[in-house]
Formats: structure tokens, sequence, C-alpha cells
């Protein structure tokens, strides 16, 4: 990494360290806890799209995570470490049952399918009124860990949680697995020809991203202190995809920065919030037509760009 | 509760049902069958027709007919704009077409909030009546629909079979590169297809609109109706489409009527996703 | 000597204006709508209270204790989610150091502030149906219900149907598989059982506007009496005019709302005879000051029934601050539980209840009114007020 580039990631991590501290106000710590959650969601969702495939079900995910943890912990008084273990596994395990399913399909076919996955899950929160409350959900609570019941705690937990997620899927995408899950991306045939199990790997990718995004819902879940199936509808699973595409689909931090955008700027911005969905979306346009990269993409670009510009100039 | 009077209802609402869902889905077949753009922003332009004709009906009273298709035909119009500013980078793209199509639907919606506000508005109603024979009754304006339906669809078939420029569509659905070659201005071929397409679906929109209600939400329905018939008869297809709104528009009568509302969502949606795991191109399509 | 005189200008200004803002503000929080579905809700919040804070200040001022204060509403879009009230109430109590919020409208949304007013001991006015905001197990203290919810006015409304139509039998519950509606039916169920209804009841996805096999599905029931209850006025128009075209001969009513304008419109003459809960009576003389004081600062269109209430709401909490002679918020909420029978001038006296639904008498037991369409016109047929219980 260049020097501006290390000099720019050590603010932002010292940021990131001292956000309570600089802002000493519990409505922007809040804030910058769903921010950080954000981006555990829309990173475990990047390791999917890297093998090619936009999943339109994960917040449903999200949901089954969600229930069960709090289920287990409200309902059968189990820990709560040990309910949140269980909820990303149950996430996890479903991913499993599902997967082998749904992977054969290509491109198009993919997001259908699991856009008419998710619908049928968050049908079945809904009609399930015994076990899930249905579409009243479940209120009050309690706060899992002591350090949940302070704004400033949970945000520090929320940031390890992120930091240990985004860790992991930076070790696969860094790995001989990432490079496989590029090949597999670009050119699934030829991928399949030199010897990469590709179901194998798009499944274990697919759980592994499944029980990931289960620990966004549960501490989400946990921050509201309240689960009702709405928060896991097409429209989250949608942000998540937004998130993604606008940071940048190909690079680790994009899904980062783009949840930073769509989970902040709403809040700050109030007001407005028809005037920025519609540039969200026409960013969405811009960047799937002309920007593969999204903001990152962008940023990489330009960085090429000058780096050209004042070579040329040396020589 | 399986008695001939209710049966007989039940076909009678599901045909009524079917006209709009083949009506809703034919735009979009096109557009896929010609271009493979999945057109996520759909439900956005039908939901320009409705308001189109809010206008064109509701507002200036003009004569039914040239109210439905003057209106159809002023949003298609519109709608090149956006071929030549959207669709155009996206053809023959699917991934890309179905993220940047989201984006356009997201755009169009809630620019349209900002100019209409999200209320709901009326659209009066093409005739009033209801039609009462044999004991069975249909309103009067799901009559005028179901005769739309028939006309549009005649109108089309004619379209691609007799004429030059329908044939050219086909031809440029099979193989763009081959009917290039043949003398066929594909950058205008794609022009009329969008073009038809989205007169198709702003008709449907206008009526759907005048049926049940009009905001600027009310194209979600229609995307995923159309997502369904078209996954039900095969992606491309005319004739699927019309099968797939059949089929859609009977089943939901027989199990809405006959096991109530849950059970007809669930099980629509679970044929849909085995069809979409066993058979994805559909009962007409071609495997890819 | 010409800079002397601007000098002095300047300080004759200050002293001006600093004399006309010697009043300290006070915020009151308000969370409602304000994008998307439920925009008409949270508007109608924003404009209630807004009219209220207007009143109060030009009468000058909120005398509280010895201090004036100039009461100013700060509102908050919570976008009708479970986590935009909780942002909106967060932003209200920790930015805005506000105590004392009005709303928000819709059981997820108030569930969601809930999760920090109570914590933070702030008093919370709202509006959502779900019975566990004022009931459960932390006795909610500072909760409390600004409107009639189905528990409410539900028992009243169908004793009444029971009384004047004594021959129907079976009810038909149509209802949107939404948090109201699956909260509220079971409600509803109980209070026709309890006059000797039969009941049968489907509820459908939200977002489906197409009604007619649930309704042929409904006719082969042999049910004569169709109750709209929690659907969105848009549905609740649709599922008239589809039971209509379809051949209901039966009667249908709206045990919640309202409705009434959205059903004739789209009704038409269909909608003849159609009978509804009302919130709020324009035609009466009480209301002719609120409708003025409302055309002159917002124009033609049209009320939402709900504006009156929140004024209301917004009234009492003044009048009980004013009553407390402090902001204290555990005064201010035991002033407000003593409020009964102050006339606000809109509803009548003031009514707390609740205690045999909920444990605590924090539900505002507000008058409600049954109306007809007759001849195209709406039509008042009882003024009731709900049961303290």
């Amino acid at each position: 990494m260049s020097g501006l580039a290390c000099a720019g990631a050590a603010i932002a991590i010292l940021i990131l360290l001292s956000w309570p501290l600089i802002f000493n106000n519990k409505f922007y710590i809040t804030i910058g806890t769903m921010v950080v959650l954000s981006a555990i969601g829309a990173t475990s969702l990047n390791l999917i799209i890297r093998t090619g495939h936009v999943s339109l079900a994960h917040a449903a995910f999200m949901g089954v995570a969600a229930y069960t943890c709090v289920l287990l912990q409200m309902r059968l008084g189990v820990p709560f470490w040990l309910a949140m273990v269980a909820g990303c596994l149950a996430s996890g395990l479903l991913a499993l049952i599902l997967g082998p399913i749904v992977l054969r399909l290509t491109g198009k076919y993919f997001v259908l399918v699991t856009f008419l996955v998710g619908e049928i899950i968050r049908m079945i929160f809904v009609e399930w009124q015994s076990l899930t409350g249905g579409a009243n959900g479940i209120q009050n609570i309690p706060p899992g860990l002591d350090i949940m019941k302070t704004p400033t705690g949970f945000y520090y937990l929320a940031l390890g949680a992120a930091v240990v997620c985004v860790g992991i899927a930076w070790r696969i995408l860094s790995s001989e697995i990432g490079r496989a899950m590029d090949s597999v991306r670009e050119a699934e045939k030829l991928a399949e020809c030199s010897g990469i199990p590709v179901i194998k790997l798009k499944i274990t990718i697919f759980v592994i991203s499944c029980t990931l995004v289960g620990v966004y819902g549960i501490l989400q879940t946990y921050l509201l202190q309240f689960i009702d199936p709405s928060a896991f509808n097409m429209e989250a699973s949608l942000n998540l995809v937004v998130m993604n595409v606008l940071g940048g689909m190909y690079y680790l931090l994009g899904p980062v920065l783009g949840s930073t955008f769509l989970a902040a700027l709403p809040e700050l911005l109030r007001g407005y919030v028809d005037l920025q969905r519609v540039i969200f979306g026409v960013i969405l346009i811009v960047v799937m037509a002309a920007l593969p990269g999204g903001i990152i993409g962008l940023m990489e670009a330009l960085r090429r760009l000058i780096q050209k510009l004042t070579a040329g100039k040396t020589s | 509760m399986f008695t001939l009077p209710i049966l007989s209802q039940v076909v009678v609402n599901g045909l009524s049902l079917s006209a709009i869902y083949v009506l809703v889905a034919l735009g979009f077949t096109l557009l896929f069958g010609i271009m493979r753009v999945v057109n996520f922003a759909h439900g956005a332009f039908a939901m320009l027709g409705g308001y189109a004709l809010f206008y064109a009906y509701g507002s200036f009273k003009l004569p039914y007919a040239l109210a439905v298709f003057g209106s159809a035909f002023t949003v298609a119009c519109f709608g090149l704009i956006f071929e030549y500013l959207v669709y155009r980078w996206f053809y023959q793209k699917m991934f890309q077409s179905m993220i940047g199509l989201m984006g356009l639907n997201m755009a169009i919606v809630f620019s349209s909030v900002m100019i209409w506000d999200v209320n709901e508005r009326t659209i009066p109603a093409a005739a009033s009546g209801i039609l009462s024979v044999w004991g069975l009754t249909i309103p009067m304006d799901r009559l005028v629909i179901m005769g739309i339906t028939i006309v549009v669809l005649s109108l089309f078939w004619f379209f691609v079979t007799k004429t030059r420029h329908g044939l050219a569509m086909r031809a440029a659905s099979q193989d763009v590169d081959i009917a290039a070659a043949q003398g066929i201005n594909t950058t205008f071929i794609y022009r009329l297809a969008f073009f038809v397409a989205i007169f198709m679906t702003a008709l449907a929109g206008g009526l759907y609109a005048q049926t049940y209600a009009l905001s600027p939400f009310i194209g979600e329905r229609p995307l995923m109706v159309a997502f369904i018939v078209v996954i039900l008869g095969g992606m491309g297809s005319i004739p699927g489409a019309a099968l797939g709104g059949v089929l859609l528009g009977m089943g939901e009568s027989f199990l809405s009527t006959f096991y109530g509302a849950a059970v007809s969502s669930f099980v629509s949606f679970g044929v849909v996703v085995a069809l979409l795991i066993f058979r994805p191109w559909g009962l007409l399509g071609k495997p890819e | 000597m010409l800079n002397k005189l601007k000098t002095l200008a300047c300080v004759a200004a200050l002293a001006l204006s600093s004399g006309v803002s010697a009043q300290e503000e006070l915020k009151i929080g308000g969370i409602g709508s304000l994008s998307g579905g439920g925009t008409a809700w949270g508007i109608a919040l924003q404009r209630g209270v807004q009219m209220a804070v207007d009143e109060v200040n030009a009468a000058g001022g909120l005398k509280v204790g010895d201090k004036t204060y100039r009461p100013k509403l700060v509102m908050f879009d919570d976008q009708y989610t479970a986590a935009g009230g909780r942002l909106a109430a967060d932003r209200l109590i920790n930015s805005e150091k506000i105590k004392f919020i009005i709303g928000p409208i819709g059981s997820p949304s108030v569930l969601g502030a809930m999760a920090v007013t109570t914590p933070a001991k702030v008093l919370l006015l709202s509006n959502g149906f779900a019975p566990s905001i004022l009931k459960n197990e932390a006795k909610s203290p500072y909760n409390f219900r600004a409107m009639n919810s189905t528990v409410e006015f539900g028992p009243a409304m169908v004793k009444w149907y029971r009384d004047n139509f004594p021959n129907t039998k079976k009810v038909a519950l149509i209802a949107p598989n939404d948090a109201v509606g699956q909260a509220v039916v079971p409600q509803l169920e109980q209070y026709y059982r309890d006059n000797g209804f039969e009941v049968w009841k489907e509820l459908y996805d939200r977002g489906s506007k197409e009604f007619t096999p649930l309704l042929t599905r409904m006719m082969a029931q042999g049910v004569d009496l169709l109750d709209l209850n929690s659907n969105a006025p848009g549905e609740a128009g649709l599922i008239l005019k589809q039971a209509k075209q379809a051949g209901f001969k039966g009667k249908i009513w709206q045990v919640g709302g309202p409705s009434v304008d959205e059903i004739m419109s789209i009704g038409g003459p269909l909608a003849e005879g159609f009978i509804s809960l009302n919130v709020f009576d324009f035609n009466m003389p009480e209301a002719k000051k609120f409708l003025a004081t409302y055309r002159a600062k917002y124009g033609d269109g049209v009320i939402n029934a709900q504006a009156p209430g929140w004024y209301n709401a917004a009234l009492n909490l003044f009048e009980a601050m004013r009553r407390a002679g402090s902001l204290d918020v555990d005064k201010v909420r035991d002033t407000l539980k003593k409020l009964d029978g102050y006339e606000a001038g809109l509803f009548g006296p003031v009514q707390w209840g609740g205690m045999g639904d909920y444990g605590v008498n924090h539900q505002l037991l507000l008058r409600f009114w049954i109306v007809e369409v007759k001849d195209g016109k709406i039509v008042t047929r009882a003024a009731i007020s709900p049961e303290k219980r």
C-alpha cells in the first residue's frame, strides 16, 4: 500500500476506535453502532457476490439467526453467547440445505430464486404467530450481555464483531480460495476444467456468508431490543446489495464504505429521504453501466490516472 | 363449498385476473426476449402508465379508448429517453442490467414521490355496472379489461408474424449478429422493441391503476406478477406469457377461494421456486 | 458620528430582540412518518401538535411555576419502522435533550422508541395499538396512549350494532396480515362472540389489492355482515367495491379506520349504507374554531381526522405541566394522570381509563362517533364514550 493509503487507513482506524469519545452523545454513538453492524452484513454478502451470485435472500437468513437466538434466550433461558452461536449455526444450516439446490442456477435465475425464497421465509415469520409473534414480533428483549447495556459498550462490541467478521472475509479472499472464487466468477467453465470444485466452493462460501450475516442480524436485534419480520424483507436484502455495489463489489473495503453511506446518510441528512433514494438509484445505474468497481473502483482509477500522469511528467 | 355455481364463479374470477396478469407480463417478456434485459424497472413504467391515464381520463376527460392508448403511447415515447440514457448500456448484459435497472426503478419511483405525493388516488371507472348472467357476476369494468387484453394480444401477434418489422424483431431475438449481417438495423429494432414493450407495460399499468389504486408504489405488485408469469411461461416467450398469466390467475382464484390467501401465496411461490430449480426456462421457453 | 449612531442602533436592536426572546424555549418532541406510506398520519400529528403550540404561544406562552416558556415542536421522521422510531427517539432525547415526546404512530415504531424512552424516563404520548405498550412487566410508567385503540372503541361499537341490528348472525373479519391486523382481529373476534355473533376471519398478504376470490370464499360461508376493521383506507374501499360487485347482499361496516372519505371516493354509489367509526365530527359546533385555524394555516386540503386528536393530546400535556408547576417528568406524569375533568375543547372532559385491560390508567378515553353514508352524505348516527374498564 502506498504511503497515502497507509495514512488514510491509520486515520480511519483511529476514528473508529475513538468514535464514542469524539461524539459523547448517545445518538451519534448508536448511529456509529448501526453503521458498523451493517458493515458486517454487507461484507458477508460480498463473499457471495465474489463467486458471481447476487442473493436477495440475505436478510431472510439474518432473520433466521436472529429469531433462533431470541427464542432460545427468552423462551428457553439459554445464555446469550450460546444462543448467538446457535442462531448463526441455524442460518448456516439453512444455507447448507438450500445451497446445493439454488447455487446450480446462474445469474438471473439465482437472483429470482433468492428473491422468492426470501419472501417465503419472511411469510413464515409472519404466519407462524405462536412461535415468532407474527407481524407484531417480540418486544422487550433483555440485553444479552452486560456490555450491551450502554451505547458505548455496545459500540465496542459491534466493532469487535465487525473486526472479526471482516477479518475472516479478508483471510478467505486473500487466500487460494479467494483466487479460486475470482476465477469461478469470471469464467466458470474454465475454472471447472482446471480442477476447481465449483459447486463445493460456492456452497462453502454461501454457508460461511449466511453464518456471518447471522451476527449482524442478532446484534441488530439486541440493539433495538425488538424483533419483527419487516426488518428482514426484500428491501433489507436490497440495501445490502446496494451497499456492495456502491462501495465496490470487488474490493474488501467496498461494502464497508457502502454501508457507511447507506446507514449514516439518511440519519444525518434528515428530511430529503426521497431525493436520497433517487440519487442512490442513479448511482447504481452509473456504477453498473460504467464503473463496475463502485466508489473504490473510481478512486483506484483516479489513482492510476494520477500515477500515469506524474510518471509521464518525470520521464 | 365445491358446488357448481361457486366453481363457475371461480373460473370467471380467474379469467378476469388472468387478463390483467397477461397484460402486465407481455412487456416484460418482450424486453427479455429481444434484448436479454431483465427489466427491474417494469413496475415503475406501469406506474407511470397509471399516472398518464389518470391525467388523460381523469383530468382531461378524453374518450376512454383514446385515453388508454394515448396515455400508453405517451409513456412509451417518454420511455425512449430512458432507452437512450440507461437501457442501451445493458443490452445482452444480464447481471449488470438487473442491478442497474433496480437503480432506475428506485430513481423513477422516488422521483414520482417528489412530483406527486404518496397518497393513493383513484381513476374513474370505465364502465360501471355488473353483468349478471346464469348466476355468475362479472363487473363491467373487468369485462372491458378482458376485451382490451384480447385486442392487444391479437394486435401484437399480427405485428410479429405479419409485418416486416415484427419479423425483424423475431430474427434479432434469435441471433442478433446474424440479423445484423442480413441487413437488419438492430439499433432501430431494439428501439422499436423497447417502445412496444413500454407501450404494453404502460397500458397494463393504466388499467391496473384504474381497477385498484394509483400511487408511486403500485408498481411493486405488477413487477412481482410479471416475474412469476414469465417464469411460469418462459422468459421471452409471448405465448408463454399468455399461458403463465392464465395459470397464475386461475390458480390464485381457485386456491384463494377454497383454501384462503395464505395457502395461495405459499403454493404460488413454492411452485415458481420448484420450476426455477428444475425447469428455469419455463413451460414454453427454450433452454439456454 | 455615523459609526456611533450605527453602534447605538445595533445595541438598541439587540436589546429589543433579546427582550422579546426572554422566554425560554421548551422543546417538545414529535415522531411520525413523514415519508413513505404513513405520511398522512405523520403530518396529522405534526400539524395537530403545531396548532396547539401556536395557540399556547399566541396566548403569551406556557406558564409553569414562576417561569414562562415558549413551546417548540421538534419533529423527526420514523419512516413507520421500529428502527426509525428508535433512532428518532434517540436523537430527540440525546441530541435535543427533550423529555416529552408526542407520537409515534404505529406499534412497531412505538415499541422501538420505548427501548430508549423508558430507561431515559421520558414521557411518551403515543398511538400504537399493541396492548403491550401500556401493559407489560415494566408497567411502562411513562407511556400514555393518546387515542382510542380497538380495545376502547370495539366493545361499545359491537354492542351498538347488536342493539340496532338484532337479526345479524355471522360476521366476516377480513384484515391484512400485518402488525395491526394480527393484533386487532383476535380482539374483535372476542367482542363479537361476547355479543352473540358467529365469526369467520381471513387475513391476506399486505400489498394485495384483488379480493374477489376471498370475497367469493366469504360469501360461501353465509356471512351477513362484513367488518373492514384494520384495513388501510385504500384497501377498505376496494374490498367494499369488490364485495358489492361480487353480489354481496349483507351489510358492510368498519370498526376501525376511519376511511369514510376514501370508501366513498372508491365505491361511489356502492358505498350507500356503509357504517363506520369516526374519530372526529367536523360538523359539530366545538370543531368550528379548530377548522378555521387549520384552514387558515394549512389551506383547503383534506384534514386527516387524527389531527384534532394530537392537538388534544398536546393541550393536555401543556395543562399537566401548568398544574404541576414544574417540568420534572415524574411530577408532570403524576399530574397528567390526575387530569380527569379538564376540558381542552374538542373531546369533552378528559377521562383516563384502561385499568381493566392494561393494569394502568394510561389510556385516554376519547368520545367517538358512529356514522353512516346516506344518499351520498355522511350522517352521524350515534356519539359514544368508551367504557371505563
